[in-house]
């Protein structure tokens, strides 16, 4: 184990998605910049897209949607609770990006013209761009870094990102998961695209990287923003997603529902109002597994021998291509039969729900020279198209911030509690194993956090969790990569808790089942038409704040709202 | 207290007579996103290490002899 | 020595071809800086395999000096190593890329063709139209195929004749299906009969695609042939006919739509639903009500969302 020790402008910290794209524009913004892009695993092949992906699901193309109805549909998808400038944002750079992604060798599906082969998935706009062909994302990715000249160091976990005297970033710790040398990287600014954090509850398989999320992303990020103070927004917004049963593959509703695939219940029905993947279709899901209609299929077998092919080859060689060998281990063909899909443990992602490290248009987080994009940053619906803009405005505005912004200086005791932090397991012979520390973790979050939420299943929760810090503390690793898992297991705590505490601190029920607070079950626009921030306070532990949403920028009139709102609570409202 | 070896069986297997890893090669080891794959000092070919897998198959892609198969952990099968 | 422990330039010069490859692999994710003048000998490897790969490892490059040394590949004798010329040529996207393809675009075997065809259509470059309306003959589909992509995408009204008529009579139903397709530049009236003859055609992919290109056009004439596409005995063809005749907000269809809103597959009265909103037309309104109690809720909230776009446009 050595200590190495470097310097650079900008460190970004993730390669998945966001990550290499922010190294790739902070350098185009100033060639002269010393860019580090760093990955726990190998940016040749992380992140969510590394096996590519089937296609965009928010791609923002004139003459299919606009920026304005866009900014719309979020904003009624997330209960109005958006800074809206921040979707704009997105929604504006949306087609550029593509433009540039297209150009740069991405293939999306274009018609016998060359023109973008947009799906219509959503009632009011279109937004789904198929990549039939998206396989090459990582390698395309790669391509850029090396033509940027932007350095890249592999297998390197980050820790922590320390600040300075004016709580300003001065420098990035970290250590090798294979030879356990202690990374202490000085830096001006630093942007976090560490992904979603997949990984807080179980997968009902009990296989700890069964999850949806490339089990790389377990909050690392989500833990390192907060201790270097920054805010997190919305957190009790979960992600929850609709997968299929066991394999915690998307169920891909966006790839076959222009098929004409759909989710239907034990009876072949389509029982579904809410096509937005929003937590209110959680919850519409979630009553129709428990409520006797029960279980949730995916329907494909009334389609057209040619669709079916074309769905499969879609489905069975990008994004998650071992699905096909799944459903052959278990005879399930789409022609036949349909699919089992079951609704899966919660976690944090921005990229399908709304919760992350607070950012705002700029992409700056409340801690200076710290950015975020991705699944990690609070921007609601982003998806793979708003980690690439995010990354772009990341990296732009962090090297703008770099050019104002000298070195500050890294303080020895923080780095040298650090160091000592990250080797403690490896320095003892015998304790918890991290795997141990983990799955009780991930167990209780299922046991505990699973939406219905109930407060005094929350107390509970937060009691055992409390515990399981203490037992953490004697975790033992055997070798440098059972130490990365043990720097996780912390990370996944500190989510646990602060999926517990944003919960308890809004009492109304919000987003379907994303928030849905049994003991206050109603929504409550008086008191929590608001964000939430949750930050460390000044005695260490979480504390929680309301933030007011900001001013909209796109108004939504009543009609717009109540056309809106019909598509969505149509049940209820009919049974009223 | 004493640490426990508890034996499983892994997802990923690495066909031997097709591994080339004594001439260089470590691509298996370098795109797997868990790290969970290694080169075996004696033998010289790849395996699986840790039972830690995403079953996500750029091992297999891109392994240029078609020397790994991934199956779907047993625990989801 | 570990072999890992070679720089990759001289991994690149070993004598064992494995290895050769597999620093051509390792390559493009080293350190090394000029990645291009390090992979073009390699092109010339005596061993195929690392050929194909360094082939593949240029991806992306557009240098002028790399897309010639690869065009001539298309020649290789190794069938693995012209599949992956092909896929990386076609990746390109300049249109200072063409002039190397130029050569293979006539002559050589129906497989030089197709690759380097299919290369030059997202080039978009004029010098590529003659060529493509050779290869609309030619006696190979696939080649037939590339060529209509390469006049779609080159949007030239001088081919609207021929890929009409490759849309009218090619032997081949996929052939016929892209070159509908490929129409779906021009609004001219022109195209009318091609299209429409393309709703006749017996292989119902080629319906379905004519059916969403009359859309895509908005061309109001074919609306009599579209309310006709709605008694296709295919489903999908007449979703496609009822999108289309949504978008071109088809009063005459009324009847035609509110008859699929009893159609056994909820995907086409969903389309229905959706496109008797975009029509707009009061007289739809008792059928929309009744599809509020069908048992698809996707119906029922189109059909709501139908009945609330009619009132708004007869405020
Ligand atoms: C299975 C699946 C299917 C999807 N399908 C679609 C789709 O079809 N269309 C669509 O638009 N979106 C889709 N998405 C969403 C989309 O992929 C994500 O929103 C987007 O890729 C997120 O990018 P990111 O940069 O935030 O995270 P990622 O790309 O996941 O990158 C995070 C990176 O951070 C690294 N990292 C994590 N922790 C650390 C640490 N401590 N130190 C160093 N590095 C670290 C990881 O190794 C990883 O490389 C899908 C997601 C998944 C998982
Ligand atoms: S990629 Fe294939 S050949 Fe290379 S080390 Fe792994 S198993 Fe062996
Ligand atoms: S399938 Fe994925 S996680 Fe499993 S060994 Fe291969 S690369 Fe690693």
């Amino acid at each position: 184990m050595k200590r190495i020790d470097m310097e650079f402008d900008l460190v970004v910290i993730g390669g998945g998605t966001g990550g290499p794209m922010a190294a790739v524009k902070a350098k185009e913004k100033n060639p002269k910049l010393r860019v580090l892009l760093i990955d726990k695993a190998n940016v040749k092949r992380s992140g969510a897209i590394s096996m590519g992906m089937d296609g965009l699901n928010n791609a923002v193309i004139p003459g299919h949607a606009t920026p304005e109805q866009y900014v719309k549909e979020i904003t009624i998808a997330n209960d109005g609770i958006v800074d809206q400038e921040a979707v704009m944002a997105y929604a504006a750079n949306s087609f550029d990006m593509i433009n540039e992604l297209d150009r740069w060798g991405v293939k999306f599906e274009k018609d016998e013209t060359g023109d973008y082969a947009v799906r219509k998935v959503h009632h009011l706009g279109s937004y789904v761009l198929p990549m039939p062909e998206g396989h090459h994302m990582k390698k395309i990715l790669y391509r850029q870094l090396k033509k940027a000249r932007v350095e890249v160091t592999n297998r390197v976990v980050v820790t922590r990102v320390l600040t300075g005297a004016s709580g300003e970033v001065v420098a990035v710790m970290g250590f090798d998961c294979r030879t356990a040398d202690v990374y202490v990287i000085k830096t001006r600014a630093a942007v976090i695209s560490t992904g979603a954090a997949g990984r807080i509850g179980l997968p009902a398989s009990g296989y700890l990287m069964g999850t949806y999320e490339n089990p790389t992303n377990c909050g690392d990020g989500h833990a390192m923003a907060y201790h270097a103070g920054a805010d997190l927004a919305n957190l009790e917004c979960f992600q929850i997603n609709p997968l299929i049963k066991d394999y915690n593959g998307p169920a891909c509703a966006y790839v076959t529902g222009p098929f004409g695939g759909f989710t239907a219940n034990s009876k072949g029905e389509r029982f579904i109002e809410c096509d937005y993947w929003s937590g209110q279709m959680m919850m519409e899901f979630h009553n129709e597994l428990e409520g006797g209609n029960g279980p949730v299929f995916l329907k494909l077998d009334h389609l057209a021998e040619e669709t079916i092919q074309e769905i499969e080859t879609i489905l069975h060689t990008n994004e998650r291509p071992s699905r096909g060998r799944f459903h052959e281990k278990r005879g399930n063909d789409y022609r036949s039969q349909m699919v089992e899909m079951h609704i899966s443990e919660i976690g944090f992602c921005s990229g399908h729900s709304a919760s992350g490290i607070h950012v705002n248009a700029l992409g700056e987080t409340s801690v200076a020279g710290l950015y975020a994009a991705g699944d990690c940053a609070s921007v609601p619906h982003n998806y793979m198209l708003g980690a690439f803009v995010y990354g772009r405005l990341c990296g732009e505005n962090a090297a703008a911030y770099c050019a104002e912004h000298g070195q500050g200086a890294v303080d020895a005791g923080d780095v040298a509690a650090e160091e000592a932090r990250i080797l403690a397991p490896l320095g003892r012979t015998d304790g918890l194993t991290p795997f141990q520390i983990e799955y009780k973790t991930r167990r209780l979050v299922n046991d505990y956090l699973q939406p219905p939420k109930i407060t005094r299943k929350y107390e509970i929760a937060l009691r055992r969790f409390d515990e399981i810090r203490e037992d953490a503390e004697a975790m033992f690793a055997g070798n440098p990569h059972e130490l990365m898992r043990a720097m996780e297991a912390h990370s996944i705590l500190d989510c646990a808790e602060m999926a517990a505490r944003a919960s308890m601190f809004r009492t109304e029920s919000r987003w379907g089942l994303y928030h849905y607070y049994v003991d206050h079950p109603e929504r409550d626009d008086d008191n929590w038409f608001c964000h939430s921030l949750l930050s460390k306070g000044a005695d260490g532990a979480m504390q929680m704040r309301k933030k007011a949403v900001e001013p909209y920028i796109v108004a939504i009139d009543d009609e717009e709202r109540s056309a809106y709102q019909r598509l969505r609570v149509a049940r209820s409202a009919e049974a009223a | 207290m004493t640490i426990a070896a508890t034996p499983t069986q892994v997802p990923v297997n690495v066909d031997n007579d097709k591994c080339i890893a004594e001439k260089g090669c470590t691509v298996c080891v370098d795109v797997c996103p868990l790290d969970v794959l290694a080169i075996d000092m004696l033998t010289k070919k790849a395996f699986m290490k840790f039972d830690e897998c995403w079953y996500c198959l750029p091992c297999e892609t891109d392994c240029p002899t078609g020397a790994v198969s991934v199956s779907i952990p047993y625990l989801l099968r | 020595m570990d072999i890992q422990n070679f720089s990759i330039s001289e991994r690149l010069g070993s004598l064992d071809a494995e290895v050769r490859r597999l620093a051509v692999i390792d390559l493009p994710y080293g350190d090394e800086e000029d990645i291009v003048s390090l992979l073009l000998p390699r092109l010339a490897d005596e061993d195929a395999a690392v050929r194909t790969e360094a082939v593949r490892a240029l991806e992306g490059y557009e240098e002028l000096e790399v897309v010639s040394a690869l065009a001539p590949m298309l020649l290789d004798a190794d069938d693995g190593v012209r599949a992956a010329v092909g896929v990386v040529l076609s990746e390109l996207k300049g249109s200072e890329c063409a002039p190397p393809l130029l050569p293979f675009l006539r002559g050589h075997t129906a497989e030089v063709r197709t690759l380097a065809l299919r290369a030059i259509r997202a080039l978009r470059v004029p010098e590529a139209f003659e060529p493509a309306m050779e290869a609309l003959k030619d006696a190979d589909a696939g080649v037939r195929r590339e060529a209509v992509g390469v006049l779609g995408y080159l949007r030239m009204p001088q081919a609207i004749g021929a890929l009409a008529e490759v849309a009218a009579l090619d032997a081949d139903a996929d052939v016929r299906r892209i070159a509908i397709g490929a129409i779906g530049y021009s609004s001219e009236q022109s195209v009318l009969p091609a299209l429409t003859r393309g709703l006749a055609d017996n292989a119902w992919m080629v319906r379905d695609e004519a059916a969403q290109t009359l859309g895509k056009l908005r061309l109001g004439l074919a609306i009599p042939e579209l309310v006709r596409a709605m008694q296709d005995e295919y489903w999908q063809v007449r979703v496609k006919a009822a999108r289309s005749l949504g978008l071109l907000k088809a009063v005459v269809a009324l009847p035609a739509l509110i008859d699929a809103l009893a159609h056994p597959i909820g995907n086409l009265r969903k389309e229905a639903a959706i496109a008797l909103g975009e029509i707009a037309d009061p007289r739809a309104i008792p059928a929309l009500e009744g599809a509020l109690e069908d048992s698809d809720p996707d119906v029922r909230k189109l059909s709501r969302l139908a009945l609330t776009a009619i009132t708004l446009a007869q405020k």
